[in-house]
Order: structure tokens, then sequence, then C-alpha cells
């Protein structure tokens, strides 16, 4: 199967939508295992950027795109348009990622 | 036999006092390791603050400099942003291909800043302190999402959202942590 073709506008430029085929989404809920939380706790004290915490995210939305990805091509789309993120603070350090868009059917010109 | 017995419980009586058994060395042991670590828990606490009141200051404007560096950098070779938040392309426009791009950094203010911005909350105000950490995250953001957008060949990027969150913030009986970790995302389309 070719890539799935993502956007965050509502179409895909030089594309033309022939159907659509609903939400699709993907998430995903990760914490940071207790060694690097010491260490970002400390990296902490003079603030700035917590490495650490930028990967894990990194890495935490990627699956959840990939989650996403997966869904739409579940219900045989082959592009998602107008994806967007949320992020939220669920219990004690984790952090809940989510990535949602329209799957959709399109053909070129 | 009796007589034999004795004369040696004295005997080991006596020399109890002179040196210690192993019992009370494990004591001994127990105890100066809990006074250490009770000492540790108080002090490193006051040095951490000390050392973030002298340090952090250097440390972020290290990295703020760096960003200026590199947004300069960037404005002089394209010749203007690549960055933008149209919704649509400009008609005229001829693209081939597109994508999503999507970068992100998570901040934190150090504990000085914390403090200070704990003060400047009771008179409230503009939190100086928090807006330096906050203005550098969303540049900082910004920048990589610029960067990403070259790295991976793409002329412009349209619709760009920045978004910001709290995480990593460990919740305790409903009452938040101030640990004050932010999380700034950029995404937006790529063409080219």
């Amino acid at each position: 199967m070719e890539q799935m073709m993502t956007s965050n506008i509502e179409t895909i430029p030089g594309f033309t939508i022939t159907k659509s085929l609903g939400v699709v989404s993907g998430s995903t809920v990760r914490a940071k295992h207790i060694g690097k939380d010491i260490l970002a706790g400390l990296k902490n004290i003079i603030g700035g950027e917590l490495k650490a915490y930028t990967e894990l995210l990194t890495e935490a939305r990627t699956e959840a795109l990939g989650r996403m990805i997966m869904d739409a091509s579940q219900r045989g789309a082959n592009a998602v348009v107008n994806v967007r993120f949320a992020t939220s603070s669920v219990a004690g350090g984790a952090a809940e990622l989510f990535a949602y868009g329209t799957g959709v059917i399109i053909v070129e010109g | 036999m009796l007589l034999n017995y004795s004369h040696t419980a004295p005997a080991s009586l006596l020399s109890k006092g002179d040196s210690l058994n192993s019992d009370e060395i494990g004591e001994l042991f127990g105890l100066s390791f809990v006074i250490l670590s009770a000492t540790l828990f108080i002090v490193f606490p006051f040095f951490a603050f000390i050392y973030s009141m002298l340090f952090a200051r250097l440390h972020q404007s290290k990295a703020i400099k760096s960003l200026l560096a590199r947004e300069a950098n960037i404005m002089h070779q394209l010749g203007g942003d690549n960055l933008h938040t149209l919704s649509k392309p400009i008609p005229d426009r001829k693209i081939n291909e597109s994508g999503l791009v999507i970068a992100n950094i998570t901040v934190a203010p150090s504990w000085w800043q914390l403090f200070l911005g704990g003060i400047r909350s009771i008179f409230g105000g503009n939190i100086v302190s928090f807006d330096k950490v906050l203005a550098y995250g969303r540049s900082e953001v910004m920048q990589r999402l610029r960067e990403q957008a070259i790295g991976e060949g793409w002329d412009e990027v349209l619709n760009v959202r920045v978004e910001t969150s709290m995480v990593m913030n460990k919740i305790k009986g409903g009452k938040q942590n101030k640990m004050g970790t932010l999380e700034f995302l950029a995404y937006g389309t790529g063409i080219r």
C-alpha cells in the first residue's frame, strides 16, 4: 500500500476528494520510567528544555498518528485531511496524546 | 562443667563493652544512614535553589541566544518566513506534493523563576519570569518547525497551529504539583 497522505488543511492540494469516510482517530497514553523522571526533575532546577520529555512526546505523538493512519486504512481511506492534535495530562506523570482527522478517498486532478 | 561455664560467662560480658558486635554495628550504621539522608533531604533543595538562582539565567540566556542566531540565519537564507497561517494556498501557486510537519518542545521554569512567579502572583500583574520561559518555548518550537520543514524539503508550511498544554504534572489529591512543565506543539502542512 502506498503511503497515506495527511494534511491539516481541508484538501490535499492537487487532488479531489470523492468520498468522506468520517472521523478517524488514534490515541496513546505514555509515562516516563522513574529514572528519567528523576533526571528530568533535576533538570527542572535550572529550567529550560527538558529533552527527555520532548523525546517521549515526539515518540508518543508519532505512535498516535500511526494509529490514526491505521484506522483510516482499515476504513479504506487513502488520505486524512484536517488532522488535529490534542494533549491532556491524565493521572500522575502520564500524558495522553490524541490525533484525529477526516478519512477521505482522493483522486488525482 | 558448671564451674567452667560460670567462668566463661563474665568474660564474654566484659568483652562486649570493649568492641562492638555485629548487631550494634548494624544499628549504628542504620542510625548514621538515617541522619545522613535526612540532612541530604534538607540540604539538597537548599543548594539546588541557590544553584538555580545563580545559573538558571546563564543557562537560559545561552539557549535564547542560540535560538535568535538560528532564527536570523534562516530568515536571511529564505528572505522571509516559511510559515503561514493561511488555510488555503495562494490560488496561482503550483503544488506538487504536500504533507504534515510537526515539531514540539517541553520547557519548564527554573525553581528560582517559580519562586519569583509565586511571589508575583500575590500582587498580580505581569509575571515576567514565566513570560520569558513561555516566549522562549513558543519561538523555539516555531524555529524547529521551520528547520523541520527545510530538512524535509518543503518550500512553505500552510495552516500553522501552535498549541500549549501542561504535561507530566503529578496530581496529588486533586491539587496539581507546581512543576509547571509545558509542552508546545507546532504543526502545519508542508507544500512544494
